[in-house]
Order: C-alpha cells, then structure tokens, then sequence
C-alpha cells in the first residue's frame, strides 16, 4: 500500500510537469491555432536559464526562479513577434514546421551556450526527503505538486474572473468577433505566447529540480503534448488532467512493467510506451479527447 | 458624426464591391442601410470598422470620418475604442462563454468600471431575458436570445455609433419586430446613433429616420423614411406592394414586371 502511494506521489509530481507544459499547448492552440512543437524546448531554456543564475552565477533560488520566469515570458513574446504574428491563419503545417524548426534552433543555441552535458541545478530541495507514516517523498516532488496545483488554480481564478482572462477566451474563440470588441488580438496573442512560455519555463526548473538539467529535456514536449490531445487539445481542465493520467501511468509502468519478463520476451524500458499506448486507447474511444468536444454549433 | 465619402472597396483585390458610396450618419439617429444579398451592405460597415485584412478587403479610395476625423487606416480594436461598435451578422455570439462572460467582454474598451454594473443594469432593463440566463453558455441560447445578447454585448462599451448587420436575419416575425422596438428604444433612450443594415425593408423603414438602397456598390436612392416609404419603386422592389398598396398578388392573370427608373 505505502509503496503503491509512493508511486503515485512520483507519478502525480512528473504529471504536474506535464500538465504545466500542456497547459501551454493547449493556450497557444487555442488562441493562435498553432500547434507548438517547441513547447519542450522552452521547458528546456527555462531549466538552464535558472541553472545560469542558480547554479553558475550563485543567485539564490527564488530569484533566479524569477528572473528565468521572467526571460521566459519576454522569449515568449518574442517569439510571437518575430514569428508568429505573420502566421496566424496560415496553414497549419507551415505554421508546425517553424515551430519545429524554432525548436531544434533553441536546442542549438543552448548546446551552443551551456554545453551538451548533463549538470544539476542547485536548489533548496536538492536529495531532501520527508517521510510520512513510513512512506518516503522527495521534497523536490511535494513542492513540484504544490506550485502546479496553485498555478492551476491560479489560472482557472485568472480565466474565468478577470476581464483580461475572459477575452483570452473571447479571442481563442472568435477573434474577428473579439476586434470587433474593442479587443488588440495581436496583443492577446502575445500575451498566450508569454504565458505558455512562462508555463513550459515553470515546468523546466521543475523538472530539473527533480533530475538534471540537459538539452535532452526537450522530449518532455511530446509527452506533454500527448497529455494535452489526452484531455482534448481545446480545454485546460483537460490539459491539466491528461498531464497528471500520463504521468502516473508512467509512473506505475515503470515501477511494476519494467524488466518485466514474459514466455522469454524482456518488457525493457516500457513506461514510455504505456503512456502513448494509453493515449491511443483513449483517442480511438473519444477522438475528441477526454475533454474535448465537438463545437457548439448553432446557425 | 459617420460621413462616407466616396468609399471604394475591392474584394481579393479584382472585384470592385463598393464603387464609391457616400453616406451620412448624423448624431442619435437610426440610419438604414437597404439592398438585397450582394449589394455590399455588410461590406461597407466591414471596411469601416476595419477589419479587412481577414476579409481580404482593401479600401482603394474615399475616406471614412468620424466626428471630424478620417478613421480609414484604423485598427479594428481603435475604432472600436472611438465609440463605433459593430453588431455582427448571424449572432456572432461567443458561443463557449457564458452570457454573463460575453457581455464582459462587450465591456472591454470601457476605462472607467465603475460604469459596468451601471451599464450591465441598464442592458438587463431592455433584455431582461439575459439576466435569467447569466449563467448558461451562450451558444446553447436561442436565435431570438443570441440576437439580444450581441447587442447588449456592443451597449456595454457605451457606442456613440451601432452599426447593426441584419438584426432580424432567421427570426420569426413576431420576434423581428419586439427586437426593431427594442432598438428603437435603445436609439431614443441611450443617444446613440444608429446605421442599421437590412434586407428586410418594410421593418427597417418602419424605425429609420433616414435611409439608403445599395444596389451592387452603388447607392441609388436615399432619403428620409417617409418619403422612401411612398416611393413607387421602393413599394415595389423593397415592400412587395402594389400601387393601391395592398400587397402583391401573383395570383392575377396579368402580371406586368415594372421596370425600375433607375440605373445599378
């Protein structure tokens, strides 16, 4: 039993990274209709931008955490106004090659900066644990679950009682209708771009603080991403939830399946297969995702 | 306060939809805007609130003003902030927010908050159906409901100008005109001037105190309501009615087609 919830503790604290990077996906989709394959790769920046100040610089945490949530909102614009402003409504296969492309060019540039070796963040909750009626918990985890789950809460406070936050969604939904009202789409859209960064960057020193920080972080994007479709690529409840499905299941997966044996076939490595054989599962039961929905339509 | 002069309008740059119309929307008056499907009506309150590049319209010549100032390069969200509000054709509500959500976002451009409960109390005192409703998504509330609420949503920002795309598109009659009569109230009771664009002749010239026939780009007749109302022409393309002013029977053996006397 104690093991059981360990795992899920493990799990829930990957889960929360996911669903932080999700969660930009499914803004930016939402609102700019740009499928963002270098969501990952701005989780990694954010990694070794705090690892930059945390680490080599000798900034203490917090405020390296904040200047790198910082300089990932201001990437984030950036991006959008070099890039992807002139995109929008154009295919959006053109507009999913340059986010590749933008990717692997972030991938570069740090490798270019900061090596391609693996380094360690240096933060407050480094190898701490707490234990608990005799269950152990990395303290990196129970802080990594604690400031998701305020941000979530923060961001649904945020999207359904603020004028800002509403015509977000207003925009994400009809933004000719939304010019219409009196709202600069170009800015909303800037402003998607610099939370979703803000997100992934969140998600990086989370992630780091857990592991190491490489520029193989990256990968985490398209795990992420299938925690997104999961939910149902248009709704953050479902970004959010799908992110914590995958993550636990990987968990499990890799606690329970791997090197598992069977009739002479070794399992190996599976926890990455499960999370995807459970998106395809659920995918070919709700093409929509769990969330998801058909539109509401009336004409 | 809106003066069109000479607006030309091309759609993906070779067709010529607006071949240079001037009009005229003095202030806190109701304005109409008649032509049948085509005739560019849509095009029109488009090119003046600015947003063409999605349409791919360009304004090839004439000038937009609007109290004393030329508005023909604007963003969309700029006209907005200057008090012309747009009411989209076909309810464009935002059918995933809810009703209470999309009259907030009419709000937006409103500076001063303080003004919202004020403005949202005086929007609940002509729709008192929204109110009820607050809490639903907007996309599940019926045409009548939806036609309601993007006016409200547009009053919220407090316009000195509403230009309205074919309020009564898809409604019942009885519904068209409650809704005319809600506009007609909100025009006398708010200040606010009115360019309301329609098809549907007989209600439009039954509020409007001045009107315009847009027949492909061009405006071929204007003047006030009353006299557009006694026009023969007008009785006959616009009203359906004959001279005696019953309405047209084509049950009648001989049925001669009037030519109309002017050119489009």
């Amino acid at each position: 039993m104690e093991k059981i919830l360990e795992v899920l503790f493990s799990g829930a604290s990957i889960g929360a990274i996911y669903a932080l990077i999700a969660l930009g996906f499914v803004l930016i989709f939402k609102s700019t209709g740009i499928l963002n394959f270098a969501q990952g790769e701005l989780c990694m920046i954010g990694a070794f931008i705090c690892y930059q100040f945390a680490t080599l610089l000798n900034i203490p945490y917090i405020l390296s955490f904040l200047i790198a949530i910082a300089l990932g909102a201001l990437l984030g614009s950036l991006i959008d106004l070099l890039f992807f402003r002139r995109l929008v409504g154009e295919p959006i296969y053109s507009t999913i090659m340059v986010t590749v492309g933008l990717g692997s060019i972030l991938t570069c540039f740090s490798g270019l900066i900061w090596g391609h070796d693996v380094y360690a963040l240096r933060s407050p909750f480094m190898n701490k644990t707490v234990s608990a009626g005799g269950m152990i918990f990395s303290q990196a985890s129970l802080y990594t679950i604690g400031i998701s789950i305020l941000l979530f809460a923060l961001f649904i406070l945020f999207f359904n009682r603020s004028l800002l936050g509403v015509a977000l969604k207003g925009t994400a939904e009809d933004s000719d209708t939304a010019g219409l009202m009196g709202i600069n789409v170009k800015k909303m859209h800037m402003i998607i771009w610099a939370i979703g960064s803000t997100v992934a960057v969140v998600a990086g020193v989370f992630l780091a603080e857990q592991s190491f920080v490489q520029t193989s972080m990256s990968h985490t994007g398209i795990k992420a991403m299938s925690a997104a479709i999961l939910g149902g690529m248009e709704s953050l409840p479902g970004a959010i939830i799908g992110g914590f499905i995958v993550g636990i299941v990987e968990s499990f997966a890799a606690n329970y399946l791997s090197g598992l044996e069977m009739a002479g076939f070794h399992f190996g490595d599976i926890k990455d297969v499960v999370a995807f054989a459970i998106m395809i599962i659920v995918l070919m039961i709700r093409p929509h995702g769990i969330f998801g929905k058909e539109e509401v339509k009336r004409v | 306060m809106l003066k069109i002069t000479n607006l030309e309008t091309t759609y993906k740059d070779i067709i010529l939809a607006l071949k240079g119309i001037s009009l005229e929307v003095p202030p806190a008056k109701i304005v109409t805007l008649l032509g049948a499907n085509g005739a560019g009506k849509t095009t029109t309150i488009n090119t003046v609130s600015g947003i063409r590049k999605t349409l791919d319209l360009t304004l090839e010549d004439g000038t937009i003003e609007f109290e004393g100032e030329i508005i023909n390069e604007k963003e969309p969200y700029d006209v907005v902030a200057r008090g012309i509000l747009q009411v989209p054709e076909g309810r464009k509500v935002f059918a995933e927010l809810t009703v209470d959500e999309n009259i907030i976002i009419g709000s937006y451009t409103l500076t001063d908050r303080n003004k919202f409960s004020e403005g949202k109390n005086s929007v609940s005192g002509y729709f008192p159906v929204l109110k009820e409703r607050g809490k639903q998504l907007a996309g599940y509330l019926s045409g009548g409901e939806q036609q309601m609420l993007v006016i409200a949503r547009a009053l919220m920002a407090e316009p000195k100008l509403i230009m309205m795309d074919e309020p009564s598109l898809g409604l019942a009659p009885l519904l068209v005109k409650e809704i005319f009569g809600i506009i007609s109230r909100i025009n006398s009771q708010e200040d606010v001037a009115i360019l309301l664009v329609e098809q549907n002749a007989n209600v439009a010239l039954s509020i409007a105190h001045h009107g315009y026939i847009l027949e492909t780009g061009r405006i071929v007749m204007e003047g006030p309501s009353e006299v557009l109302r006694e026009d023969r022409d007008i009785r006959e393309f616009y009203l359906g009615l004959t001279e005696v002013g019953t309405k047209k029977s084509y049950r009648e053996v001989k049925h001669y087609k009037r030519r109309k006397r002017w050119l489009s």
